[in-house]
């Protein structure tokens, strides 16, 4: 394995010391990943798999303090690290992305929500630990100037630079990411290459790809034959919502906000006066349920009292 | 808010002296530092009517309050500007740093607008108003300072090759009309990425870079041999699942039908047994009428059948139904006393038919002698 990986790197490096004499700058990442205590599990597997995707990282123990977060730029500095992965939990089920450049920003705060770990989603795809992703990201990451931002630090997070210490030759997954809904969604997905003629027919082949919906492609692979491209979802998912973008790193003014994002204690409060709300109708139903009743004389104490009838039984046997 | 918009500026002015000693290249279009001019003009225009404004969120603090009568009268223009800078912003990314005095100009005016949020307080109506609790948030959208930023850290991605950096660009916006219709939203994911790697592939293959794993490239896989085991048992377990419910459910249809069988066969079975009785019965009455027609051994055959339910079926009917009753009754009486059965009554003292005057005067005829008996037999 070591002398393919070698022969490969070697036919490779010439190339890649001609480019690098042409260009002012080298793409070379370090990622130091991190989270603060009081995170639950899933969001522990959720690191755990993030970083093993990620060759280029580094992943320390939990952070202790959530208020004096600008000492995660020293602990960069000090592993070495030009990004910072944090991961922020909040009362034990909120969970705060924060993504920065380490020595002097910018630092990116999202929410995270709808995350689901590899282990828990039964996914049949699998790549090897340490290739490089192919990013793939939606052309509305281009229309937004935060959003230019927001793909600047994917790219460096999650972009696995060319010849890093872990990394992995081929190319065997690729990461989405899609803006819905003023959210940013992330998928990982395997890329599954299959040669035509290992397929047993084409019509059943169609059949496939009918059922996962999934358009084929054929192109000629190096020795000419046709392959084609399928993806397999690996894992993890999860959604982010941007909230704020700082200039510095952990620090410095905020040049972006997000007004839509709504805090999940909000929603939560929300919630609770919406309950609230409900009993305090019924009370207030009851009151002037008791309040008509005694107006229409039809209570025993209190209200007004029934004038009295000519041919009530009480007056007319008295 | 001045101190902040020096302190850019002397970031930005650091930024492009950099940009300058890294390239410095003397084709400056004619055509930018038009477009920059035609800005500056224009965001000249807006700056004047800014800056009010301005001094009161200095004053105020809280600009989206304060200024927001100014806001809404100079809306337009503060949009137009916005736009214009952008375009302006556009173009020196583009050509990295192109028109850089105009720039800045540019970048100081739009400092001063950007720094007032617009407040879309009257964006909502009145009933979203009434069940939002009063937390207002001011959008703040610093371009200048977000593209300045964005300038910071920027890779080179134009000048890189694409084996170093990996990104892929969709052509168009992926749209999902509905978020929450979850096997379209994955079907775009997967089609975004499915078209990403289709173009990576192609220029990876361009530039020869080794694409597709051999498949005698073992190395550590992200899931593990036993993470893959545990899918691959979740996956047989399901199928196994789903098959022993059909094959429940086909057994479960079997048994249906197989009711309906056996509910069928016995009925018939029933039918069967009537038929034969009724022909019997019809045989029955054809005897009794008259059996003169029927042949001996047609007589044979009756009379079988004839003793056959003879005995069997009267017999039935003597031992069950009233009959018992009667025997009962009459082993071990009913119906009235039977003392004085015997005694004289009124019916009895009046009957006659015993009496005779002749037996009263003793007047009986004498027995005849022993010869006269005897002589009378002779």
């Amino acid at each position: 394995m070591a002398s393919v990986y070698k022969s490969l790197s070697k036919t490779n490096g010439s190339k890649d010391e001609d480019s690098a004499n042409g260009l002012p700058k080298k793409n070379k990442q370090r990622v130091l990943i991190l989270s603060s205590r009081g995170i639950t599990y899933r969001h522990r597997y959720l690191l755990n798999d993030i970083a093993s995707l990620l060759p280029h990282s580094r992943k320390d123990a939990k952070l202790d303090t959530k208020s004096k977060l600008y000492q995660l730029n020293e602990l960069a500095e000090l592993y070495n690290c030009n990004n910072v992965f944090f991961f922020e939990a909040r009362k034990g089920k909120d969970l705060y992305l924060w993504m920065s450049k380490a020595p002097n920003g910018p630092t990116v705060k999202m929410h995270m929500q709808n995350l689901h770990t590899m282990e828990e989603l039964h996914f049949t795809g699998n790549c090897l630990k340490g290739s490089r992703p192919i990013l793939s990201f939606d052309s509305q990451f281009d229309s937004a100037p935060h959003l230019r931002v927001l793909k600047e630090l994917f790219l460096h997070i999650f972009g696995v630079p060319k010849g890093a210490r872990k990394s992995k030759p081929f190319i065997d997954h690729v990461m989405g990411f899609t803006i819905a809904d003023g959210k940013i969604w992330i998928r990982n997905y395997q890329i599954n290459e299959v040669e035509a003629s290992k397929l047993p027919e084409p019509a059943s082949t169609e059949d496939e790809s009918a059922n996962k919906k999934s358009k084929k492609d054929k192109s000629s692979s190096k020795g000419g034959r046709e392959t084609e491209v399928k993806l397999v979802e690996i894992g993890p998912r999860f959604v982010l919502t941007p909230i704020v973008i700082q200039e510095g790193s952990f620090g410095g003014p905020i040049i972006y906000e997000n007004k839509e994002f709504v805090s999940p204690n909000q929603v939560r409060s929300e919630l609770r006066v919406k309950k609230a709300g409900r009993y305090n109708a019924r009370a207030e139903q009851g009151i002037e349920r008791t309040a008509k009743r005694g107006e229409l004389g039809l209570r025993t104490s209190g209200g007004r009292k029934m004038p009295k009838d000519a041919l009530d039984g009480a007056e007319l046997f008295a | 808010m001045v101190t902040k918009s020096k302190l850019k500026m002397a970031l930005a002015a650091d930024q492009r002296l950099d940009f300058k000693k890294l390239n410095q290249k003397k084709q400056r279009k004619a055509a930018t530092r038009e477009n920059a001019k035609k800005g500056e003009v224009m965001s000249k225009k807006v700056e004047e009517e800014w800056e009010d404004v301005d001094e009161e969120s200095e004053d105020g603090g809280d600009v989206g309050v304060n200024g927001a009568g100014d806001e809404s009268g100079s809306e337009d223009e503060a949009v137009d500007s916005m736009q214009i800078d952008f375009a302006g912003i556009d173009e020196s990314d583009s050509d990295s740093s192109a028109g850089e005095n105009d720039q800045e100009h540019d970048d100081d005016d739009d400092e001063d607008d950007e720094d007032i949020p617009m407040s879309d307080l009257e964006e909502l109506d009145e009933e979203e108003k009434e069940d939002m609790i009063p937390h207002q948030r001011l959008t703040i959208n610093n371009t200048v300072a977000l593209t300045a930023a964005l300038r910071r850290i920027a890779l080179p991605i134009s000048k890189m090759t694409f084996s170093e950096h990996h990104v892929v660009t969709t052509s168009e916006p992926v749209l999902i009309p509905d978020v929450s219709d979850d096997l379209n939203r994955e079907l775009a994911f997967y089609s975004q990425s499915l078209s990403a790697v289709r173009e990576a592939r192609k220029l990876l293959k361009a530039e020869g870079v080794p694409f597709t794993r051999p498949t005698d490239y073992f190395a550590e896989m992200v899931k593990a041999d036993e993470h893959m085991a545990k899918i691959k048992a979740k996956l047989i377990d399901e199928a196994a699942s789903k098959k022993a419910s059909a094959e429940a459910r086909k057994q479960r249809d079997l048994k249906k039908f197989g009711k309906q069988v056996q509910v069928a066969k016995l009925q018939e079975r029933d039918k069967e047994r009537k038929q034969t009785l009724d022909k019997i019965k019809t045989l029955k009455r054809k005897r009794q009428g008259g059996d003169n027609e029927t042949t001996n051994e047609a007589d044979l055959f009756d009379v079988a059948l004839e003793d056959e339910t003879a005995s069997t079926k009267p017999a039935r009917k003597d031992r069950t139904g009233p009959n018992k009753r009667a025997k009962k009754d009459a082993k071990f009486g009913h119906g009235g006393k039977k003392r004085f059965a015997k005694s004289g009554d009124a019916t009895s003292t009046g009957d006659l038919t015993g009496f005779s005057s002749k037996k009263m005067k003793g007047h009986t005829k004498q027995r005849p002698g022993k010869a006269r008996r005897a002589g009378g037999k002779r």
